[in-house]
C-alpha cells in the first residue's frame, strides 16, 4: 500500500461519505455513478477501488450495509451513513476544507506578502 | 478505537471466507448488470456494453483480490498458510520432528523448573502485606565481626522510638517449646512476637483473633496463635479449637485464634505466642536474640534509615560502652535476608540450564541446516515461482517455531515433573520450599523461550534457504556453498562441546565436593551412632537456679543410665549439641592463664562443648595429654575444662598445659571464674563436616547443667532398628521429654550435606544431558559430511586409500572438532567456575586431574560418536559411490 493509494482513498472516503449523506441509501454501481457525476466527469473512477473503499467504511463502523433490491429488481447491497459516519464526515470536510485553505494560500500568485 | 473494531472485523473475517465471498461475488453480478443497463440504455451494442462495464470495473479478479486483502489481514493469512504447511513438513518427517522436539523438550523442560524455582525463591516478593518494603535488622559486634546476629530488646526500643523512616516495627524470638498433654510429648516451632507483628506483615485468622495489645501485657500473655497446618495436624480440624488448652513447657495456654492458610513466619513456624520476658533481659544490652522488623515509609529509601540506624548505634554504644566501637545495626531488605545464600547457587543452576537450551538450539541448528540441503529444490521452485526471499525466510521461521513451541509443549511437563521432584529432595531448610509450585509463570516462561529459541536455532537456516539464488540451486549442490555451510556446522559443534565441557567441569567438580564431604574422616568413630535430641523449656522462662540445675542434671544422669540399660545399646554419652549438627555455642571473652602473650585475653570467639564423662573414650577421639572428665567432676568440686589440639596450639604454643587454667566467664563483678585445664584432646570434626579443625574447649556437663541436651549412643547392631526403643524407654520414665531428630550418623552426614547433594544432583543431570545433547550433534554433523561425501571417498578408495585410512580421515574430522570444542570449554571454564569456587570442598576450582579427566572422557565419548559414521564411511562400495547420482 503505497502512499499515494493512502491519499486516493482518503478523499475517495470522503466522497463516499458526502455522497451517502445526500442520497441514502445507495448501491455500490449508484454511488459510483454519483461521484462521477457529481463531479463533472473530471475524475474517472475505477469502480472496482470503491468497494475495499466502502469495506473498509464499513469495518471502521462509518457506514452499514444491507442487502435490497434495486429500481429494476435485482438484488444489491445498500449503504447508508451511520452516526459515527455523519460525525466522520464533519471532521473531514472541515480537514479538508483547511488543507485546500492552506493549498489555495500557495498557490495564490502574489500574495506571499500578504 | 475504530482501527480496534476494524482489526477485529478483519480478524473475523478470516473465519467466513467461504460466505463473504459469495456475497461479494453478487454485489459485484449486480453492480455490472446495472452498468450494463445503462450503457444499453445509452445506446451501446450488447457485447460493447458489456466491454465498457468490465473495463470501467477495472477486472473483477483483480477487484476481488484488492477487496478480499482488505476483508481478512493478508500478514496472517499467509502466517497461517506458512503453519498449515509447516504442520504438513513435521508431520511428514516424524523421526526428525521427535528427535527435534525432545531435544528442545530437555533444553526449554530444564531451563523452565529452574527459573520457576529461581522465581518462587528469589524474585517473586514474599507473600506479606507490601512485603518490598519490609526490612529485616541485623547487629554487627566487635566481638563477632563476621557474624550478623539479630537484636537486644533495648536495641529494639530504641528503634522502635527512634528511627522516623519506619511505619511499624515488631520483635520475634522463634523457639522450640514442647507440647505435652496430647499423645506423646512433641516439640513444636514457636514464635514469641511483640506486638505488631502480625500488623507488620499483613497476618490474619482464619478463626478466632490474633495477638491483640491486651495480649502483650503483662500476666496476660498465657494465650498462643496456631498455624493452619498445626490445627490439620494436631488437631485434626477441629471447628471447636478457639478455648483449648496447651501445654507448652508446664505452662498453660489458651487457643485464640488459627492464622490463615499459608501464613508461615517465620519459616514453619507452628504457634506464635506473645512475648513475656524478664526485666533482666528486657535491660540486657548482650543478649541479641530478638529478630526485628521495620516497614519503611512509603517513599523512603533504605540509605536514609542505615544513616538513621548509624545514629542509633552510636547513642546504645555511648551507654553501654563495653558494646564498643564495633557496635552497628543495618537493615536489608527482608527477601534479601532469607535468600542471600541461596540466590548464587540457584543462578548458577540458572545458567547451567541455559547451557544445555543453547546446546540443543546449536543441536538444532545444525539439523536444520542438513536438512534444508535436502529441501533445495523444493526451495528454488518456489523462488523460481515468485516467492520472496523475505517470505522463505518467513516461512522457515515459522516452521522452527512451530517446532519449537512443540518442544516447549513437552519441556512444560518435563519442567512441571522436575519442580515436583526438586521439592521432593531439596533439603528441608530451602527458604520458600512451600511457594516452589508449578504455575503461569512457568507457562509463559516455557512460551517465551521456545520462541526465542525457534528463532535463533531456525535464523541461520531460514536465511540460508531465502538467500539461495534459484539458478544455483536448480543445479545440483555446488561445492563453494558446501565448506561454507560445513564450515558454520562445524563451529556450532564446536560451541557445543565446549559449552558441554563447562557443564562437565563444573559438575564433576561439585561431585568431588560430594564425595569429599561425605567421606571425609571426621576424626571419631562414626560406626552405628545414634544422635537424640531431648529438648529443654527454652532459656527465657527458665529459672537458671544451681537448684534448678541440678535437677536437670539428675534427670539426665538417670536416662543416660536408663539407655545404657537397654540390650544393644554399647554406649551412650551427653552433649549439650548433637553430632555434626552444624550448631554450637561460641564463647567470647576467654581468659586463658600462661597462653601466649598476645593471647591472653581472647577476642575472637571460641566453640565451646559441654559434655558427659567419657565421651571422647566413646568416640574414639584419642587423649593426647592428661585425664578425661570423669564421675568425680560433679557441681561443687573444682570446675575443670578441656581443650583439643588446635585450641592448645594456638593460644598456648604447646600441648603441655595441663594444669593451667582458663576463664569462659565472670561472676557478677567481672572476677574471672576459673576452671582447671585436666586435659588435651585430638582434633575432631564434630560440629561440622566440612570445618577444618578448629580451636574447641570442653565443658564438664555434669558440673553446670545446660540449656540443651542430646545422647549420643553407639549400639551393638544396626542402629535403626533400636532408634524406636530408646525413644520409649526414655518416655517410660520421662513421659513429658520429647524426643527428637532421631538420627543415625550417616543420616546427619547426609542431612548436612543436604544443600551440596540437591546442587550437585542437579548440576550433574544438565551435565549428562548437555554432553548427551554435544554428542549428538557431532554424530549429526560427522555422520552428514560422510553423506555428503560418499563420492569423494568411493574416488579415494578408487585411488588405492585403504578402508582403515579412510575410517581415520572420518574420526580426525569429528575428533579434531571435539579438541577443539574441548580447550576452547577449558578456557571458559576456568573464569566460569569461579563462580562456584565458594562451594566447592577438598577441591580447587581449577584442578588439573578434572579438567584432564573431563578432557579425556568428552574425547572418549566423541570417539563412540564417530565412530558409527565412521564404519560407514569405511564400507563405501566405490563402484556404488561413483556411480552415486
Amino acid at each position: 500500500m503505497g502512499e499515494r493509494a493512502e491519499v486516493w482513498q482518503g478523499t475517495l472516503a470522503l466522497m463516499v461519505l458526502k455522497t451517502l449523506q445526500a442520497l441514502r441509501p445507495l448501491h455500490g454501481y449508484g454511488i459510483a455513478r454519483r461521484i462521477e457525476q457529481t463531479s463533472g466527469d473530471l475524475l474517472a473512477v475505477n469502480y472496482g477501488t470503491l468497494y475495499p473503499a466502502l469495506l473498509k467504511l464499513e469495518q471502521e463502523g462509518y457506514v452499514s450495509s444491507e442487502w435490497g433490491t434495486s429500481d429494476n429488481h435485482r438484488k444489491a447491497k445498500y449503504y447508508k451513513l451511520t452516526r459515527a459516519g455523519r460525525k466522520q464526515l464533519e471532521k473531514e470536510t472541515r480537514e479538508w476544507e483547511q488543507t485546500t485553505e492552506i493549498l489555495a494560500r500557495f498557490l495564490a500568485p502574489g500574495k506571499e506578502s500578504a | 478505537m475504530r482501527k480496534t473494531r476494524a482489526w477485529l472485523l478483519r480478524f473475523e473475517g478470516l473465519f467466513r471466507k467461504a460466505r463473504q465471498d459469495r456475497d461479494f461475488s453478487v454485489e459485484m453480478e449486480s453492480h455490472l448488470q446495472m452498468h450494463i443497463e445503462d450503457n444499453l440504455r445509452a445506446g451501446m451494442s450488447p457485447a460493447e456494453a458489456y466491454r465498457q462495464a468490465l473495463i470501467k470495473l477495472g477486472g473483477i479478479e483483480q477487484t476481488k483480490e484488492i477487496y478480499r486483502d482488505r476483508r481478512g489481514l493478508p500478514l496472517l493469512e499467509t502466517l497461517f498458510q506458512d503453519l498449515r504447511f509447516a504442520f504438513r513438513m513435521l508431520r511428514k518427517n516424524p523421526g526428525f520432528t521427535a528427535v527435534a522436539a525432545l531435544t528442545l523438550a530437555l533444553g526449554i523442560g530444564a531451563n523452565t523448573a529452574i527459573f520457576s524455582i529461581v522465581n518462587a525463591m528469589v524474585l517473586r516478593p514474599l507473600p506479606y502485606k507490601d512485603s518490598a518494603r519490609i526490612v529485616a535488622f541485623h547487629t554487627k559486634t566487635a566481638m563477632f565481626p563476621n557474624f550478623t546476629l539479630a537484636l537486644t530488646w533495648p536495641a529494639f526500643q530504641e528503634v522502635r522510638s527512634q528511627a522516623t523512616m519506619l511505619e511499624e516495627t515488631a520483635a520475634f524470638w522463634a523457639t522450640d517449646r514442647t507440647l505435652t498433654g496430647v499423645d506423646q510429648p512433641e516439640v513444636l516451632r514457636a514464635t514469641g512476637v511483640s506486638s505488631g507483628f502480625f500488623e507488620e506483615l499483613g497476618g490474619y485468622a482464619q478463626q478466632g483473633r490474633l495477638l491483640s495489645e491486651q495480649d502483650h501485657q503483662p500476666g496476660q500473655n498465657r494465650v498462643a496463635v496456631i498455624s493452619d497446618a498445626l490445627w490439620r495436624t494436631r488437631f485434626a480440624t477441629d471447628s471447636g479449637v478457639i478455648g483449648r488448652k496447651l501445654i507448652l513447657d508446664k505452662e498453660v495456654y489458651t487457643i485464640v485464634g488459627v492464622a490463615a492458610k499459608g501464613f508461615a513466619f517465620p519459616e514453619r513456624s507452628e504457634i506464635w505466642l506473645p512475648l513475656s520476658l524478664t526485666s533482666e533481659i528486657e535491660q540486657n544490652q548482650k543478649f541479641f536474640r530478638f529478630q526485628v522488623l521495620g516497614r519503611l515509609r512509603k517513599g523512603e529509601r533504605l540509605e536514609t534509615l542505615q544513616a538513621e540506624l548509624a545514629t542509633i548505634a552510636q547513642r546504645i554504644a555511648k551507654l553501654d560502652p563495653a558494646l564498643g566501637k564495633g557496635y552497628k545495626l543495618s537493615a536489608e531488605p527482608l527477601l534479601e535476608s532469607r535468600v542471600h545464600d541461596a540466590r548464587q547457587s540457584y543462578l548458577v543452576l540458572l545458567a547451567a540450564a541455559t547451557f544445555v537450551l543453547l546446546i540443543a538450539c546449536a543441536n538444532l541448528t545444525s539439523l536444520l541446516m542438513a536438512r534444508s540441503w535436502g529441501r533445495n529444490r523444493e526451495m528454488a521452485v518456489r523462488a523460481a515461482l515468485g516467492a520472496s526471499p523475505g517470505r522463505l525466510q518467513r516461512q522457515g521461521l515459522v516452521e522452527s517455531c512451530l517446532l519449537a513451541l512443540l518442544g516447549g509443549a513437552v519441556g512444560i511437563a518435563l519442567a512441571a515433573g522436575i519442580v515436583q521432584v526438586f521439592r521432593a529432595i531439596a533439603p528441608s531448610g530451602t527458604p520458600r520450599l512451600a511457594e516452589i509450585t508449578p504455575d503461569w509463570t512457568l507457562l509463559w516462561f516455557a512460551l517465551a523461550s521456545s520462541l526465542v529459541s525457534g528463532v535463533v536455532f531456525g535464523l541461520a537456516p531460514a536465511r540460508r534457504a531465502a538467500r539461495m539464488a534459484p539458478s544455483d540451486a536448480l543445479k545440483e549442490g555446488t561445492a563453494g556453498s558446501v565448506t561454507g555451510t560445513s564450515r558454520f556446522g562445524n563451529a556450532l559443534v564446536v560451541v557445543e562441546v565446549a559449552l558441554a565441557f563447562i557443564l562437565l567441569i563444573g559438575s564433576t567438580l561439585m561431585m568431588q565436593t560430594l564425595a569429599h564431604l561425605l567421606h571425609q574422616n571426621p576424626g571419631f568413630r562414626s560406626a552405628r551412632l545414634l544422635t537424640f535430641d531431648l529438648p529443654q523449656p527454652p532459656q527465657w522462662n527458665r529459672e537458671d537456679s544451681d537448684a534448678n540445675a541440678t535437677g536437670q542434671i539428675v534427670r539426665l544422669k538417670d536416662m543416660l543410665a536408663r539407655v545404657r540399660r537397654l540390650p544393644g545399646v554399647e554406649d551412650v554419652v551427653a552433649s549439650d549439641h548433637g553430632i555434626l549438627d552444624g550448631m554450637m555455642y561460641e564463647h567470647s571473652g576467654l581468659q586463658l592463664e600462661g597462653a601466649l602473650p598476645e593471647q591472653s585475653a581472647v577476642t575472637e570467639s571460641v566453640i565451646g562443648r559441654y559434655i558427659s564423662p567419657e565421651y571422647f573414650r566413646m568416640l574414639g577421639i584419642s587423649l593426647v595429654r592428661g585425664r578425661e572428665f570423669a564421675e568425680q567432676d560433679q557441681q561443687g568440686a573444682q570446675r575443670v575444662v578441656m581443650v583439643n589440639e588446635a585450641m592448645a596450639r594456638k593460644y598456648w604454643g604447646t600441648l603441655d598445659i595441663v594444669g593451667k587454667r582458663m576463664s569462659v566467664s565472670t561472676d557478677g563483678k567481672g572476677t574471672p571464674q576459673w576452671n582447671e585445664i585436666v586435659g588435651v584432646v585430638a582434633n575432631a570434626r564434630d560440629v561440622e563436616i566440612q570445618d577444618e579443625a578448629t580451636p574447641e574447649f570442653y565443658l564438664a556437663l555434669f558440673q553446670w547443667g545446660v540449656g540443651s541436651h542430646h545422647l549420643i549412643v553407639r549400639t551393638q547392631a544396626n542402629p535403626d532398628a533400636l532408634a524406636g526403643t530408646i525413644s520409649r524407654q526414655i518416655w517410660a520414665g520421662y513421659p513429658d521429654q520429647p524426643v527428637r531428630h532421631v538420627m543415625t550418623l550417616t543420616e546427619t552426614i547426609a542431612e548436612s550435606v543436604g544443600d551440596q547433594r540437591m546442587h550437585t544432583v542437579l548440576l550433574g543431570v544438565f551435565a549428562g544431558v548437555g554432553l548427551m545433547l554435544a554428542l549428538l550433534g557431532v554424530y549429526g554433523v560427522v555422520s552428514y559430511s560422510v553423506a555428503r561425501r560418499t563420492q569423494e571417498i568411493g574416488v579415494r578408495m578408487a585411488l588405492g586409500a585403504a578402508r582403515a585410512d579412510v575410517l581415520h580421515m572420518v574420526l580426525r574430522q569429528g575428533l579434531t572438532l571435539v579438541a577443539f570444542g574441548a580447550v576452547i570449554g577449558s578456557v571458559a571454564a576456568l573464569g566460569a567456575v569461579r563462580v562456584i569456587a565458594s562451594e566447592l570442598y577438598g577441591v580447587k576450582s581449577s584442578d588439573p586431574w578434572t579438567f584432564s579427566g573431563s578432557a579425556a572422557l568428552i574425547l572418549i565419548v566423541g570417539c563412540l560418536a564417530c565412530w558409527i559414521p565412521a564404519r560407514r564411511a569405511m564400507r563405501v562400495d566405490p563402484i556404488v559411490a561413483l556411480r552415486y547420482e
